[in-house]
Parts: structure tokens; sequence; C-alpha cells
């Protein structure tokens, strides 16, 4: 049935329809409602086990936990809490722990702006944990997309055995739109790959350790074949994920690049300009961004935070890439084309 | 009837632990109580955070994890919840449970979780070298106190007799049938269950503090510790037993 749905609503019903069963968190704003969702359907049914913890370190190893026992996990956060989950990104990833984080980003550093939505945890997102790795991260940008990419990424979290990050934002979270879940046609959810706890004699490490998980903590050669390995296992897992919109203008010059909120505002800019828009955000659409940026003369990437996606274009793209920084929650058209008269103007 | 062999991954032996440390007699005493109550793969999963007994998970002839450091009692609580059908048994030091999962321990307890919980107490860090730990008596030399701790030790008994359900058992490596009797009646605890137990780390503490031999450590043991059989309230210093309401 159409309602009046919020982001964070349509975010756990995406995971429902995934098949997650084992939710572990800690209050945050502005994620809380998913939270709540989940204790609210958990109560109601004996096949979803919620738990509240006591930190969002226990949250972040207890979705690992629950994947392992055989459950599809995940946890919502925001900013200052995902900083803690970060050790277990980490642990995810090297144990090969299919797991969903979801952080609906807010203002900070620090306890920042609580209330006020941004997208400063991009580079959090993809290399706030330790060491190497390869990060899966989604960004929707409408409640649709909320429901539609949560039921994509616990399948990419599934075939690539590893933990994705799912980024919306306090505006995307708690913005109501009228959407009727029943009818979004989205892929079927994913088949567990892994049988669970109970029925080996299996030894799940973050320690670097040969097949039989036996710890090999001074073997060069074994890290080299597992690190090369282990990316292109994601890599090739996420190929079949390359979601994006690209809405070409032949008669700009510019190409706005934006992703989650801030797109939505850029999308009122098409006609002025090209749009592209990732909603895979890691790994970076690098063909994709290539294709597109070649038939412009100038690339601008606006997001809500000081050019923490751009600097990843730049590097992708090797050319000059400008940015427009929507900061301190101030999620606004105004000073988009007040930034783009002076680009132009240049 | 199952024993100890049965539980442990031959392959992998020996262990990595040194010679007269405490942890391989506590591996061997929990492996055989748990073969002896019927725990085997299908049944049972062993959960370690890091630090030397934090490799005790990998020697179980069954499903096991080795998490992070101090993140055992977390993991350990969502298996329980998801898997009632699976006995879940977490093996600790007192670092990884009482320091940097300290958190973990008043929250996974107060929730009553069910897990079973073996604490090695060797009163130090040792898989890093030797630093002090919560569990470190006043006057121990360490690396990090090397004129000898000043700060109160954790107190472990209080922590998880301030819950109004609790199992709290302690004992020495020194004392195995005690021991075994802990860890029988932990394992068969229905709820959050800890077993304290007193182990000796003769390359670490033992060095630093001028101990001879790990059997003169152990020996100690003896006479530090006597079984208290039937404790009124809680345990005294020197006192070793269960407490426990159910």
């Amino acid at each position: 049935m159409k309602r009046l749905i919020s982001g964070n609503e349509a975010t756990f019903l995406g995971a429902r329809k995934a098949g997650a069963s084992f939710y572990a968190g800690y209050p945050i704003t502005p994620s809380n409602e998913i939270m709540e969702y989940a204790a609210k359907y958990a109560a109601g049914h004996k096949d979803f086990r919620f738990l509240q913890m006591e930190d969002e370190i226990a949250s972040a190893v207890a979705i690992i936990g629950g994947s392992l026992a055989g459950a599809k996990s995940f946890t919502a956060t925001s900013g200052p809490g995902f900083s803690l989950m970060q050790e277990s990104v980490g642990l995810a990833y090297m144990m090969s722990v299919p797991t969903v984080f979801i952080d609906v980003q807010r203002v900070g550093p620090s306890t920042g702006m609580p209330t006020y939505p941004a997208q400063g945890d991009i580079l959090q997102a993809s290399h706030g944990s330790h060491g190497d790795y390869q990060a899966l991260v989604l960004a929707p940008n409408s409640v649709e997309e909320c429901y539609r990419y949560a039921v994509e990424s616990f399948n990419l979290a599934e075939e690539a055995q590893s933990p994705v990050i799912f980024l919306t934002d306090g505006f995307v979270g708690h913005l109501e739109e009228v959407i009727d879940p029943d009818q979004i046609e989205v892929s079927a959810p994913a088949k567990r790959l892994r049988e669970p706890l109970g029925t080996g004699c299996r030894h799940f490490t973050g320690l670097l350790a040969d097949k039989n998980g036996i710890p090999r903590t001074a073997d060069s050669k074994l890290y080299q074949d597992w690190y090369w390995s282990r990316k292109k296992q994601i890599l090739t897992a996420a190929e079949k994920y390359k979601f994006f919109e690209y809405v070409p203008n032949k008669k700009s010059d510019t190409l706005l690049i934006s992703f989650g909120i801030s797109s939505r505002l850029c999308a009122e800019l098409q006609k002025d300009c090209g749009y592209f828009r990732p909603i895979r955000l890691y790994p970076i659409l690098e063909n994709e961004l290539k294709a597109a940026a070649k038939d412009y003369k100038k690339i601008v990437v606006v997001e809500a935070n000081d050019g923490q996606y751009a600097g990843e274009i730049e590097r992708v793209l090797k050319r000059e890439v400008r940015r427009i920084a929507l900061l301190g929650g101030e999620i606004k058209l105004t000073p988009i084309l007040k930034r783009l008269e002076s680009i132009s103007v240049k | 009837m199952a024993e100890a062999k049965d539980l442990i991954k031959q392959e992998r032996m020996p262990t990595l632990w040194c010679a007269g440390c405490g942890i391989g007699i506590i591996f061997h005493q929990l492996a055989g109580v748990m073969a002896a109550a019927g725990l085997n793969s299908k049944n049972a999963t062993v959960v370690s955070g890091i630090g030397c007994t934090g490799r005790m998970a990998g020697y179980f002839k069954m499903d096991s994890l080795h998490t992070t450091h101090g993140r055992a009692l977390p993991v350990a609580e969502a298996i329980a919840a998801y898997r009632p059908d699976l006995k879940v048994v977490v093996a600790s030091g007192d670092g990884d449970l009482t320091s940097i999962g300290g958190n973990h321990l008043l929250h996974t307890s107060r929730r009553d979780a069910n897990v079973t919980v073996v604490l090695v107490n060797n009163e130090i860090y040792g898989m890093t070298g030797g630093q002090s730990a919560p569990t470190t008596r006043p006057g121990s030399i360490t690396l990090t106190t090397p004129v000898g701790s000043e700060a109160n030790p954790i107190n472990i008994q209080g922590i998880i007799t301030s819950n109004r359900r609790h199992f709290y058992a302690r004992s020495t490596v020194f004392h195995v049938p005690h021991l075994k009797k802990c860890l029988a009646e932990a394992l068969a605890w229905p709820g959050f269950a800890l077993v304290d137990i007193k182990s000796d780390c003769p390359e670490r503490w033992g060095k630093m503090n001028k101990v001879k031999s790990p059997a003169e450590m152990i020996l100690a043991y003896k006479q530090q510790f006597k079984i208290n059989p039937k404790p009124v309230g809680l345990l005294a210093d020197g006192e070793i037993g269960i407490v426990k309401r159910g």
C-alpha cells in the first residue's frame, strides 16, 4: 500500500526484504528510527533477533557474531558511532563476514551538529579501518532508493563475503516520501554462501591464516596471495552492482557530479549541466566516470563535505575537479548556483 | 565417554604457549569438562579475544572464533541470542576481558547472556611482553610498573555478583579437581557464568618478579588459596569457590 515512509523506515524495510534477521545497535541521532523499527519488529517475530548493545564497538562485533551464527546481520549508526565501529569493519573484511553497516551521516567532527545532515563520512566509509582493504559503499538519494539499495547492500555483502557500508544522511533518513514497497521491484535475496556455526571445525580469525584457519603471521607471501585474491573477490562481486545515473547535456561544458542528498539539488540543474550520480561510491565507477567526463570541459563535484569525493574523482580522472562544499547542514540550491556562476566567470 | 582429546585439534599441537604456562592446564581441563558435558562441533562453539589465551579457541575441534581485542563477549552474546541451540563458551585473558573488554563484561553479565566465560587470570599482558593489567596486584613488577604496581586490582567477583542473578567461580591451576568442578557447574548454569582462574605466567610475570620456576608459581597457589566449599556471601581474598544466585 502506498504511504508516507521515511528513509530510515525504508532502509529497515529493505533490510527485511533482503532477509536480514539480526540487528545489534546503539542509539545515535539521526539513525535511531532504524533501531526502533528493528526492536519493534523483533518483539513480534521470533525469527528476528534484536540486541541493544552497550556501545557501537559491541554492536559492530555483535553483527559479525550474528552473521557467522547464520543471520544476515546489520547495524545502523552515525559518524561518531561509525568511527567506533571501524576496527570491526576490518575484522569483517579479514574474516570474510557479510555484514551491513548503515551510516546515517550528520555534521561532524565529533558531536558537531547531530540533527543536521552531512556527507562527511565518505573517506571514513572507504578508508576508516586500518590496513589495506577494498570498501563497498552504496549511497541512495531518496526513500525509494533507501529501500531498493538496502536490499542490494545485503546482496552485495553476501556475494563479496564482506562488510558493506550503506551511506545515507540525516536528510534522506528523515525525509518522508510516498512509496509502496510492495510495488518496488528489487533483486531477490542473495543466498548465504557459508554454513552457520555448529556445522564444522572452522576457525574464524582476524589473523592472517591459511585455508585451514591456522595462523600464519610471518608469511609475507601468503599475505600477498591472500590480499590480491580477496581484492579480486570483492571487485568481481561488485561488477554486478555498478549503480549510477547519468543524464548527458550536450549543450553544456560542465558536468555536475553529486550523490545522496546533494544530488537531489543538482538534479534541478540538468537543463544547464551534465549530471552524473554515482550510487555505488566504492569501488569507484572509474570507467563510467571517465567515459562521462571526457565530453565536458569542467567537472564540478557537489557534496556536503569539503571535497572528500572530489579528491577521489580528481585522482581517477587525473584532471582538475572543481568543488562545491555544502557545509554545516545547509543543503540548499542557492550556494550551488552562486559557486557555479563564479566558476563560469573564471 | 568423550574426553579432552576428542575436542582438541591434535594436528595443531603443540600449542604456542610457553612451557609451564597455566593456560595449557586450563585448556586441557576445559576440553575435558566440555567433552564430558556432551559438547561437540554440532552443539558448541568457542570464542576468544586477543592475547595468549586468545589463541585457545583455535585449538578446539569445533567452529571457533578469534575476534578483536576485548570483543569476545559481544560476539558470543550475539551467537547465543541467535542460536540458543549452541553452547557458547568464551575463553580469554584478564586483560582482554576486564580491561579493553571491561565495558562488555559489565553489560553482557548484566543482560545475563547465555554464555560461559573462562577467564584466564595471570595478572599480566603476556603476549605483548609483560605489561600490567587491571588484575595486577599491588607491588608486582611489570614492564609498565617497574617499581611495582600501585593501582587497585579490578574486583571481578564484585562486578559479576552485582547482578541479581549471577554465577561467579574462582579457582587456580593448582586446584585441578576444584577447577574441573567450577568449569562443569559453569557450563551447566543457565545464563551468564564466569570462572576466574588464577593462572601462572612464568615467562613474563615470573621472571620479572624473581620466581625461580613455573612449579614454584603454581605451588604458591596452594599456599595462597583455600577452598571454601560453601561461601556465605562473597569469597574472601585467598578463598576459591563458587558464588551463585539463581
